[in-house]
């Protein structure tokens, strides 16, 4: 080998670099869509600009504990359903509050003792589940929020090693899960929806990897991992089984799982395949060339048409077909709301497709021309919350009629 | 044009350039591919004001050899959307010495490794790179040294090892 070694090194360098890997076509368009998922899981990215603590005591209409429909229709029914015509968008000229009253709520973003608070899951038709930050995405406590009579309690401390977090609290059963991820392992930890110590749910051998979805279905967890494959584990603790219609499946919402799931490294289609894994129904979505960012739900698939500009909506079959007025990036949440981005500064709507309601979130741009971004299908199909002012503003997408 | 686009545009120019920086930073493909992503998602969240006032190249350069040298791949949370496909079809290196010294480069700590790309692939100076990676340039100095010396020991024993079998 001739010249001296820095010469070879900038030479192996320059070698080596030609050895990378190429961009793929549309990395754009996932860039942005993670960045909105990161800002909307972040929501609480304008606390940098300290705001001054604000009386507690937000007035929220009170209003009876009615119904809540939940929808997992399935595929087949969607079809077998009579065709609607899509209803087309027209710019909101209502807010959420008044176009949906029974569905939507406001409550503070701090909690008594100035601590920020943020919304994570429904507990019931009325509990919000909440959890504080020791710092950023590190959970150290969860607390239940009384969206009728604006008080809270503390459900549970949570205390988790350096770089370990908990996330993924999911209810049912009376009581709640989460999970944490050390060493390889995936640990899964349980506490009484009334409150106390958490405890964790002991697992015989550990689970390899992590999950990518819990639910809880009677006195079982369901649990579906990042790397494909549905199992399920008694919720006192013992032995991950996998269920044999699960193979290589991630959970989209009980008992409906498909593959691809969320991750789609290579363009996929996000559940384009779904499985009952109960039953072993299933249906495949129909797909076109040259479509991008194309993500199913348990009826509806939305996406960007060839050419990268225009959504698209349509069901499984690819029947009842319609253009979006904007993108859907994070898909669509319950099969039927989106959001559209009237203009920077002009806000963004909260969006129907089933039946062409849209209202106005609310959200302006601040000062520096910045606004939060929602994104109703990256979120788990019923609660959409997001940061106005002192407050966030809660939705509550199944009591949507 | 808005925003979105103007990013967009920036990404389908620069990303291949991006993620050679991010291959020769790393060693590997799928690294380069995460650093990338990463920080071009880092990049696209503070979009209007790199754009305002800086470089956004320069600025995604920045948080690239960051996140190399602060390890983290080792503990991020989120699984990144990309899985390149490993490049095996590639042409290989012009010679065994390169090979070698490639294969030593993979052998040096994080600091060490991106201090030399920065200075023989970026070409900044050692003010410069400690700039880039907020440290001294007394410690961008010591990190050159001590990874050339290392640099220097490693392709020797191999070099000769092979010599003496032939």
């Amino acid at each position: 080998m001739n010249g001296n070694l820095e010469d070879r090194i900038r030479s192996t360098l320059g070698h080596a670099a030609t050895r990378a890997p190429r961009a793929p076509g549309g990395l754009a368009t996932v860039v942005v869509s993670r960045s909105r998922r990161r800002r909307l899981r972040a929501q609480a990215l304008t606390s940098a600009v300290a705001v001054a603590v604000v009386a507690i005591g937000v007035g929220v209409v009170i209003r009876g504990p009615g119904p809540v429909t939940v929808e997992p229709a399935s595929p087949s029914e969607a079809v077998a359903s009579p065709a609607t015509e899509p209803k087309p968008w027209t710019p909101a000229t209502e807010t959420v509050e008044q176009v949906w009253p029974d569905a939507v709520w406001r409550m503070p973003r701090k909690l008594a003792g100035d601590v920020e608070a943020r919304p994570r899951v429904f507990l019931d038709d009325r509990t919000l589940l909440l959890e504080t930050w020791e710092s950023h995405e590190k959970v150290d406590a969860i607390y239940a929020y009384d969206l009728v009579d604006g008080t809270s309690r503390k459900i549970a401390s949570i205390s988790t090693p350096k770089g370990v977090f908990a996330s993924g609290f999911t209810p049912g059963s009376g009581r709640i899960i989460w999970m944490t991820y050390e060493s390889g392992n995936m640990r899964l930890w349980s506490v009484p929806v009334e409150g106390g110590a958490p405890s964790e749910i002991h697992t015989d051998p550990p689970i390899r990897g992590i999950s990518d979805h819990l639910a809880i279905v009677g006195d079982r967890i369901v649990f579906s991992m990042a790397d494909g494959g549905v199992y399920t584990l008694p919720l006192d603790g013992g032995t991950a089984t996998a269920l044999p219609n699960g193979a290589g499946l991630h959970l989209l919402r009980w008992p409906w799982a498909g593959t691809p799931g969320h991750r789609t490294p290579n363009g996929e289609i996000a559940f384009q395949r779904l499985t009952n894994v109960e039953t072993g129904e299933s249906a495949l979505a129909a797909a076109n060339p040259g479509e991008i960012m194309v993500r199913c739900g348990i009826t509806m698939c939305s996406g960007i048409r060839p050419g990268g500009s225009t959504g698209f909506a349509r069901l499984r079959d690819g029947t009842q077909d319609r253009d979006l007025p904007g993108p859907s990036y994070g898909g669509l949440a319950a099969d039927r709301f989106m959001t559209v981005r009237r203009s920077r500064s002009s806000g963004q709507d909260l969006y129907d497709l089933r039946t062409g309601r849209s209202a106005d979130l609310g959200i302006r741009s601040d000062a520096k021309g910045e606004s939060v971004a929602v994104e109703p299908g990256m979120g788990d199909g019923r609660l959409l919350s997001y940061p106005l002012g002192d407050e966030y503003v809660i939705i509550d997408l199944a009591r949507i009629p | 044009m808005d925003d979105d686009s103007r990013f967009a545009d920036f990404v389908a120019e620069r990303a291949d350039a991006l993620l050679r920086y991010g291959y020769v930073l790393s060693g590997n493909p799928h690294d380069a591919a995460d650093l990338t992503q990463e920080a071009l998602i880092r990049l696209h969240r503070a979009w209007s004001r790199v754009r305002r006032k800086q470089d956004p190249e320069r600025y995604t350069r920045v948080i690239m050899a960051r996140l190399h040298v602060n390890a983290w791949r080792f503990r991020r949370r989120e699984r990144l959307a990309w899985d390149p496909p490993e490049q095996t079809h590639h042409a290989d290196f012009p010679s065994d010495g390169e090979q070698g010294l490639w294969r030593a480069l993979a052998g040096l700590p994080p600091k060490q490794r991106a201090v030399l790309v920065l200075r023989y692939y970026e070409e900044l100076t050692d003010i410069e790179i400690a700039g880039v990676l907020g440290i001294s340039r007394g410690t961008v100095r010591s990190h050159a040294s001590h990874g050339l010396n290392r640099l220097r020991t490693t392709i020797a024993d191999p070099a000769d090892s092979r010599r003496g079998a032939r």
